[in-house]
């Protein structure tokens, strides 16, 4: 019973909301340029669909880009961290550095040197700025947090730094290094909108020039149907990592055991 | 077996020795002590999984002895299955090979687990999860076996049955036994000798021959009470000095 509640309770709230707006919208009539209702965000989403779906398309595939270079580099470097406690103490504070650094600072600076007709670059390598910092952060903690005896153990048996870095350290961080990615994906796809925003139209037309360009035109109805495709996007994207998450860590860690 | 003569281990501070001591091959040895005597440090010791500050240990023959190692939790490794646990030594070593595997089946078999060779840890009981744990300890033949306090977190029960099961694997492979607890009545019933440390830093305060007769069920003799007895009250003596 409490499982069908979990899913009808959120989506019956959902339902409502819509509803609540759809009859508020009607009732005091307001303009199409200020709120439109539902309905005629959905009927702008049918009528532009293959503009908002190549968009989403091109701002997934930047997002899944960028996703897959921060992910690689921040584990490649968490375990470059594991064998040299000198390169840790040289690279983690310029890591720090981008975290903190607000992306939208530092973009006009990267479409600068990348070029206005590279935007797609400049936006890859904005986006992959923002998704590196949960992995890697994730991922060295994981590294470091093997348990001693676990370290013991393979030192009794003479281990060697490989093999106690394929063996014990990273399976040990995987956990970790998931969780990293279910907030990296997130604020990838986060990235990829803010850098797209600040590029502007340039050569990238992905989902947020299509708010820009719906803003700009008073076409609220659209610039809404752009926003659902981008949460529906958030929303996939977060459950594909969750899923793979779960695929590979099903049969032995206590979070993915149902 | 092993020979530890005047040694002293020091963090910031000390916390053991000097220790003199010489365990015989083939002897099951407890050391018991407070919290905080040192008795996982003289176990890591042993081991050579950490050094001393001063004094030396020294091997039969010269020759470090093949040891297992049993900790306090069962340190497997949870994304590996039974058998790829008891495996874990051999890989290690890189002598993973059909004989191996067989050993490794074999062990299971002999610690009860059969037909669990490819279930997860998170599917076994506390008792089974040690059980994997004295297997993989084992597999490699080794002649020295250290457990620094293995079945403290188990319940009675459980913990009854792996000290006897303990006791048939050192009685059957002549093996040596080295055996952390702080508990006096078990290091009595599984040892034959009882090394009691002082409270940090640790130093040797009783090493006592265990007299058993084993005509009788041990533990309802009366040489069982009076040597739990005598070695309850120098660790109480001890903890009323502190």
């Amino acid at each position: 019973m409490s499982r069908y509640l979990s899913y009808i309770a959120p989506l019956l709230t959902f339902a409502i909301l819509l509803i609540l707006w759809e009859f508020l919208v009607i009732l005091n009539k307001i303009p199409l340029y200020i709120l439109p209702a539902p309905s005629d965000i959905i009927s702008s989403l049918m009528l532009n669909y293959l503009d908002l779906f190549s968009s989403a398309f091109i701002t997934l595939r930047i997002t899944l880009l960028a996703f897959f270079i921060a992910s690689s580099l921040a584990i490649f470097l968490a375990i470059l961290f594991s064998q040299s406690r000198i390169v840790e103490l040289s690279i983690y504070p310029i890591a720090v550095i981008f975290q903190v650094t607000p992306v939208v600072a530092i973009a006009p600076l990267i479409l600068i040197w990348v070029g206005f007709d590279n935007a797609e670059y400049a936006i890859l390598i904005l986006a992959t700025i923002v998704a590196f910092f949960p992995v890697l952060a994730n991922a060295n903690l994981g590294i470091k947090s093997v348990n001693k005896n676990l370290h013991e153990l393979f030192s009794l048996y003479g281990a060697g730094r490989y093999q106690r870095l394929t063996k014990l350290q990273i399976p040990f961080a995987l956990p970790f290094i998931l969780t990293g990615m279910k907030t990296s994906i997130g604020l990838s796809l986060i990235g990829t909108v803010v850098a797209e925003f600040v590029a502007g139209s340039g050569t990238s037309t992905g989902l947020a020039w299509r708010i820009i360009e719906a803003g700009n035109r008073l076409d609220i109805a659209k610039l809404f149907a752009a926003l659902i495709l981008l949460v529906i996007l958030g929303i996939f994207l977060f459950l594909l990592i969750s899923y793979i998450e779960k695929l590979i860590l099903r049969k032995w860690h206590d979070s993915s055991i149902i | 077996m092993l020979i530890l003569k005047d040694i002293i281990k020091n963090y910031e501070v000390p916390v053991l020795g000097p220790i003199d001591v010489e365990i015989k091959s083939k002897s099951f040895v407890s050391i018991i002590g407070a919290s905080g005597s040192g008795k996982s440090t003289f176990l890591r010791l042993a081991s050579g999984l950490i050094s001393q500050s001063s004094g030396s240990i020294s091997y039969k023959n010269n020759i470090k002895p093949k040891m297992g190692f049993v900790f306090q939790d069962s340190t497997l490794l949870p994304w590996r299955n039974v058998i790829d646990n008891v495996l874990l030594p051999s890989e290690l070593t890189k002598q993973n090979n059909s004989e191996s595997i067989e050993k490794s089946i074999n062990w299971l078999e002999r610690v009860g687990l059969k037909g669990k060779e490819n279930s997860f840890p998170n599917e076994l009981s506390g008792g089974q999860k040690m059980r994997v744990s004295i297997a993989r300890a084992m597999v490699q033949g080794g002649d020295l076996l250290l457990l620094d306090e293995p079945f403290s977190a188990l319940d009675e029960v459980t913990r009854r049955k792996l000290e006897d099961d303990l006791l048939e694997i050192w009685e059957t492979n002549n093996i040596t036994v080295l055996f952390v607890t702080h508990s006096v009545t078990q290091a009595v019933y599984l040892s034959q000798r009882v090394i009691v440390l002082s409270s940090g830093p640790g130093i040797i305060l009783e090493d006592l021959a265990i007299e058993k007769n084993l005509k009788d069920d041990f533990e309802e003799t009366s040489e069982f009470i009076s040597q739990v007895r005598h070695l309850t009250n120098i660790l109480k003596k001890e903890g009323r000095e502190l």
